[in-house]
């Protein structure tokens, strides 16, 4: 069974119509996928295609390439949901490269995971933005992630002497 | 989060966007700006919550100030309350009852001052929440609170909570005071959180200090950190504004020497705290990279901590307790808890290599006498011991902050390096010189063990009284077990092999030694029967008494001056004692011995005996052992199938085995109830030792002897009683003593200290003596079937052997009467030799008593004999198995008495004047069944009253004669018309009234007719 589960191959659609054939295992890093699967039984999803109608295929084809990477990771314990507030860890080499792309493609992949439930890469992805953001000021922030500003100066300048105490120094 | 929901999210505000930029637009334009904004994705909450938490603090305050949304997530209560609570100073209890607090003071104050509310909403309510009072705050920056109360109206819990918390904490004003100052000095100007503070009435502005010369507030920062919903931000503000700089500084740090921590403090008190604080401030640090400034922060501690352990160490090699061994101890306990000067200082401790304490454990074999062993050396070993490590005591309470656990620690390896070196090769040694002294050994080191660790004085810690004993009581038990719980498993195996082995060695003895006996010299000897009873009450009582005597393995009690409470059991004793008990027992026993009617050779020969008794070894040093000696004196009798004194002592031992054992079992848990499991494997084996090795051979020979008894082969009948009876009736008696006392046993020994569980059917130990009592009732049971036989025949041979011929027929003391006596001796189915003996014996007594015509009324000679032979033997069961039992047994032996009476009966000739003594005899036996309070028995013998009334009648009677023959009635139908007739024809002058008497039963009727 398991042997066999892993040989099996599923097809993804994503909203922009292409099919993609990946094994099932990259596939099941996605939870919703996975569960889906589960769901719906192995001989519905082995004759048709699976659509991801959130996804468009460039990303999707990103998403599978990470997933493919890390096929062989164990699978997310249930309790890392209660610990949410856990120690982060650095991202590894290979998902830094994997996350240098164009800003809109990492929102994209992040959510995309989001979406999938793919909790790693999610995890990845916050990180990323996370780096992103470190060290900007909120001027910079404001335009990095295409926010309208609706304070006052005043205002600002009171959030900013409120939060004194966190600057660096 | 579907994408769906994300376009409805984000695309209002693009529309709204695209609306604002270009009012007069068409549909067409706002769909197409909403497409080209859409194509750039906007992150839902959720994600952008994930992404704050991967954000060190100052940047997510840098966040909060990019967009109103950003900041409510930045601010957002629980993400500071996560940050808190990883720090462990979140106390949601204190929270919530701080909220609860708030709401009921909001409601009073919204109902008195509605007004002044009303107007804090126009300026906090409308606009954005933050800004509102922020402003507010400003306008009432003075220190009147009755605004600030007001202007809370609408956002109430915040602000009000703080004012509230002012006034707590203007209690607590001076310490408080410093901490502002200090957050000040470190922040600069105070807003938001710190403002709640200005109100609270301290000045405004502060000169600015540097850091290091107040640095007191600092360190309690995390302490003083309070628990208040909606405020958790500021609360780790102040602390981050206090420990971040020191915090990064350290991280950032190149050597020890550079970090702020060690510049602005000089003290290692206050260094150690300030690591303290900062290894717990870490914990709230989860941005990236944090592993490794926790790594670094480490091991800057760990050059800390080693660098004050030298410092304690040196401290440690000049013994200066309380100078630097002291303070260095506390830095650490500051610092993680003063693990490693506590293990330092117990590892090195002088204690270990003391020559005073190190004892030789050998001490205690070669001290004592071959083969056995003396405990006072050990005892010794444990005073000092305990002295010492009570000093130790005193030094760990100057030394340490937490001197209860650092004291323990010691005290575990003073178990650990000390007595378990001394217990085990001890153990050893015994063990392969001699196993009772190995036991001994055991749980008397075990009971000093417990009770060194219960004599030690630990310093006193957090906890009171009861507590602290209770936790002292559970420190020593689970020390005492750890020193033995590498021996305990053989020690109670060995315990009970021992016992066995010493129990059936007992036995054994015993037995050899009645074998050596000539068992044809078995001197069936008859205690006096007259007070049985009391004197095993007597008995029981002593033994009672001596059972609940404590076990005293010790020779002396440890740390307790030497009570005389040296064990009955125990094989040395004080020689006055001994000889002060003796001289009673002598006394004692000449007392019993003429108080009791047992014939007067019987006395000296049983003390002479009771010397060379199976006991040897033991002479009587205490009321029990006298007691028993007597007992033994008493029942000389039946010595030859089991002894009282074998028992007891096997009741002893096992009583010996049983109470070292005991003490293992206050230990608890496995060990405790290994040892309870043992206590009741002894008990089992004592009774199956007892019952099947002792009790029960003795009981089948007792039956066996029953079972060959031949009247006529006994050439002595004067005695009064059938020998073999009278001693299985004793072994009945003794059986019922030792199950009894047994009985008596299991009550004090294990159901007492909870052992065994009487209600527990399923028990071992219940069991087993159940299945004890049941066999000896069996053997009982058995023995008296055999008995009633034997007495029965006893009855036939006395009746067949002393009755006279003339005693119921006076008259014919003739020769054709003795003839006719033969003759009816003859023709009953007895045996002809029996018949042979009686006609002659018969023959002998007729002509000696011919002249004399006996014109006494009262019973004969025979009757009365018969009638002592039985009472006698009834009585001495009573009281010595139990009633039911009793009731069958008299039952039995009132009819198989009846059967015999009416069988001699038959036998008989009786004449008119002798049926007057007839009368008698049946008259005695009457009273004597009536004697057994038994109703159906009781019938029996009024029949056989009235029966014997038909030989009474006059000759010329015949016809009256006839109507009580068939009146059946009269028999209470225990005898038929044909019987009672049959008992008319041993008329003397039946062959005279037979006539009229069948004319009257069967033709006069009909010639009435």
């Amino acid at each position: 069974m398991a042997a066999e589960k892993s040989l099996q191959r599923v097809t993804l659609t994503s909203n922009d119509g292409t099919q993609i054939e990946v094994d099932r295992a990259v596939a099941e890093r996605s939870i919703l996928i996975k569960n889906l699967i589960d769901d719906l039984g192995e001989s519905a999803v082995a004759s048709d295609a699976i659509p991801i109608p959130n996804v468009n295929d460039a990303v999707l084809r990103k998403v599978l390439e990470w997933c493919e990477h890390h096929r062989n990771d164990p699978p997310q314990s249930a309790d890392d949901e209660n610990d949410n507030r856990k120690k982060t860890t650095d991202i590894d080499e290979w998902d830094q490269k994997f996350m240098q792309v164009d800003q809109e493609m990492l929102f994209e992949i992040i959510l995309a995971a989001n979406y999938l439930d793919i909790k790693a890469l999610l995890d990845v992805g916050c990180k990323t933005v996370a780096n992103m953001i470190k060290g900007k000021s909120p001027e910079e922030i404001r335009k990095t992630f295409n926010i309208t500003n609706d304070f006052t100066p005043e205002e600002e300048e009171q959030i900013r002497r409120e939060n004194e105490w966190a600057e660096d120094r | 989060m579907s994408s769906t929901t994300r376009r409805a999210a984000a695309g209002p505000r693009a529309a709204a966007a695209g609306v604002a930029a270009n009012p007069g637009s068409s549909i067409l334009q706002t769909l197409r700006a909403t497409q080209m904004i859409d194509s750039k994705p906007v992150l839902p909450a959720e994600i952008l919550a994930a992404i704050l938490d991967y954000l060190p603090v100052a940047d997510q305050m840098r966040v909060a100030r990019v967009s109103r949304r950003m900041r409510e997530m930045v601010y957002d209560d629980s993400r500071w309350v996560a940050r808190l609570r990883s720090m462990g100073c979140w106390d949601e209890a204190e929270a919530r009852r701080r909220f609860e607090e708030a709401v009921l003071r909001r409601r009073r104050a919204g109902a008195e001052g509605w007004a002044a509310s009303a107007a804090g909403d126009g300026g906090g309510g409308g606009g954005g929440p933050g800004t509102g009072t922020g402003k507010v705050n400003n306008a009432n920056g003075g220190p009147i609170e009755a605004p600030v109360g007001a202007g809370a109206g609408s956002e109430g819990a915040l602000l009000f909570d703080a004012g509230l918390e002012e006034e707590r904490r203007r209690k607590a004003l001076q310490q408080q005071q410093q901490l502002q100052q200090q957050l000040q000095q470190q922040v600069g100007e105070m807003r938001d959180g710190f403002e709640t503070m200005r109100l609270g009435g301290t000045a405004h502005a502060q000169p600015r200090q540097d850091p290091s010369t107040d640095p007191e507030a600092l360190l309690q920062v995390i302490k003083n950190a309070r628990s208040v919903r909606g405020h958790a931000r500021q609360e780790y503000g102040k602390i981050y504004g206090a420990l971040a700089p020191f915090y990064y500084d350290l991280v950032r740090a190149k050597s020890h020497t550079d970090p702020l921590v060690f510049k602005v403090f000089r003290d290692p008190e206050r260094q150690a705290q300030m690591l303290a604080n900062l290894k717990t401030f870490a914990k709230s640090d989860w941005a990236q990279g944090c592993q490794k400034r926790e790594e670094k922060l480490d091991s800057m501690t760990g050059i800390f901590e080693s660098a004050v352990l030298r410092e304690f160490e040196q401290g440690y090699e000049f013994w200066d307790v309380d100078g630097r061994m002291n303070r260095y101890a506390h830095v650490l306990a500051l610092l993680n808890g003063s693990n490693a000067a506590a293990e330092l200082f117990i590892q090195k401790h002088p204690i270990f290599s003391d020559r005073e304490v190190l004892a030789n454990p050998m001490d205690c074999v070669n001290q004592a006498l071959a083969d056995s062993i003396t405990l006072e050396p050990s005892r010794q070993f444990f005073e000092v011991l305990a002295r010492k490590v009570n000093e130790q005591a005193a030094v760990i309470e100057r030394i340490f902050p937490n001197p209860e656990q650092v004291f323990w620690a010691f005290a575990d390896k003073v178990r650990e390096e000390l007595i378990m070196e001394y217990a085990t090769p001890l153990f050893d040694e015994t063990h392969e010189r001699s196993i009772p002294s190995y036991l001994k050994a055991v749980s008397g080191i075990f009971e000093q063990t417990l009770q060194f660790f219960r004599t030690l004085t630990p310093p006193k810690g957090a906890k009171e009284g009861k507590e602290a004993k209770a936790q002292q009581e559970e420190k020593a038990k689970e020390l005492a077990l750890k020193v033995f719980e590498p021996h305990l498993d053989l020690y109670l195996q060995d315990e009970l092999d021992e016992f066995t082995r010493q129990a059936e060695r007992e036995v054994g003895d015993w037995e050899k030694k009645l074998s050596e006996q000539d068992a044809s010299a078995e001197s069936f000897y008859m205690g006096s029967f007259a007070n049985r009873q009391a004197d095993k009450k007597d008995f029981l009582t002593t033994f009672k008494k001596v059972v609940m005597m404590p076990v005293t393995v010790l020779p002396t009690t440890f740390a307790l001056p030497s009570l005389p409470l040296g064990s009955p059991f125990a094989s040395s004793k004080p020689a006055a004692a001994a000889s002060a008990n003796g001289s009673n027992t002598q006394q004692n026993l000449s007392q019993q011995g003429s108080r009791s009617q047992s014939p007067a050779p019987s006395l000296t020969p049983s003390a002479v005996d009771r010397s060379s008794s199976p006991l040897p070894g033991k002479a009587p040093t205490d009321e029990l052992a006298a007691k028993a000696a007597l007992m033994t004196s008493r029942l000389e009798g039946i010595k030859s199938l089991f002894s009282i004194e074998v028992a007891l002592s096997l009741v002893h031992a096992a009583k010996a085995s049983l109470g070292r054992v005991a003490v293992f079992i206050q230990l608890g848990g496995q060990a405790g109830g290994e040892a309870r499991e043992q206590c009741a494997a002894i008990f089992i084996a004592l009774l199956r030792i007892l019952g099947n090795g002792h009790v029960k051979p003795g009981f089948d020979k007792a039956v066996q002897h029953l079972s060959q008894y031949n009247p006529r082969e006994v050439s002595q009948h004067d005695q009064g009683g059938v020998a073999p009876l009278v001693t299985f009736i004793e072994l009945v008696n003794v059986g019922d003593l030792i199950s009894q006392m047994i009985d008596v046993f299991y009550e004090q020994q294990l159901v007492g200290p909870k052992i065994a569980d009487r209600n527990d059917f399923l028990d071992p130990a219940g069991l087993a003596k159940k299945k004890f009592e049941q066999m000896l009732d069996e053997s009982v049971a058995a023995g008296l079937n055999k008995g009633i036989d034997v007495l029965m025949d006893e009855v036939e041979y006395i009746c067949a052997t002393t009755q006279l011929p003339t005693d119921y027929n006076p008259g014919a003391a003739t020769a054709p009467d003795a003839a006719g006596a033969a003759g009816a001796a003859s023709s009953s189915s007895s045996s002809a030799a029996a018949a042979a003996t009686s006609t002659s014996t018969a023959e002998k007594r007729a002509s000696k008593t011919l002249g004399a015509v006996d014109m006494d009324i009262g019973p004969t000679r025979t009757a009365q004999r018969v009638r002592e032979l039985v009472a006698s033997h009834t009585s001495m069961l009573v009281g010595s198995t139990d009633k039911s039992m009793l009731d069958v047994f008299n039952g039995e032996v009132g009819l198989r008495l009846f059967a015999a009476v009416c069988k001699h009966l038959k036998r008989q000739r009786i004449s008119t004047e002798g049926a007057v003594k007839l009368i008698a005899d049946m008259n005695l036996y009457f009273e004597y069944v009536r004697t057994l309070k038994n109703q159906d028995l009781l019938a029996y013998f009024r029949a056989l009253r009235e029966l014997s009334q038909i030989y009474l009648i006059d000759p010329r009677h015949a016809k009256e004669m006839a109507t009580i023959i068939a009146d059946g009635d009269r028999f209470g139908g225990i005898f038929r018309a044909e019987e009672v007739y049959e008992y008319a024809e041993r008329r003397a002058d039946w062959y005279q009234v037979r006539r009229d008497v069948e004319r009257a039963m069967y033709g006069l009727e009909c010639s009435l007719m």
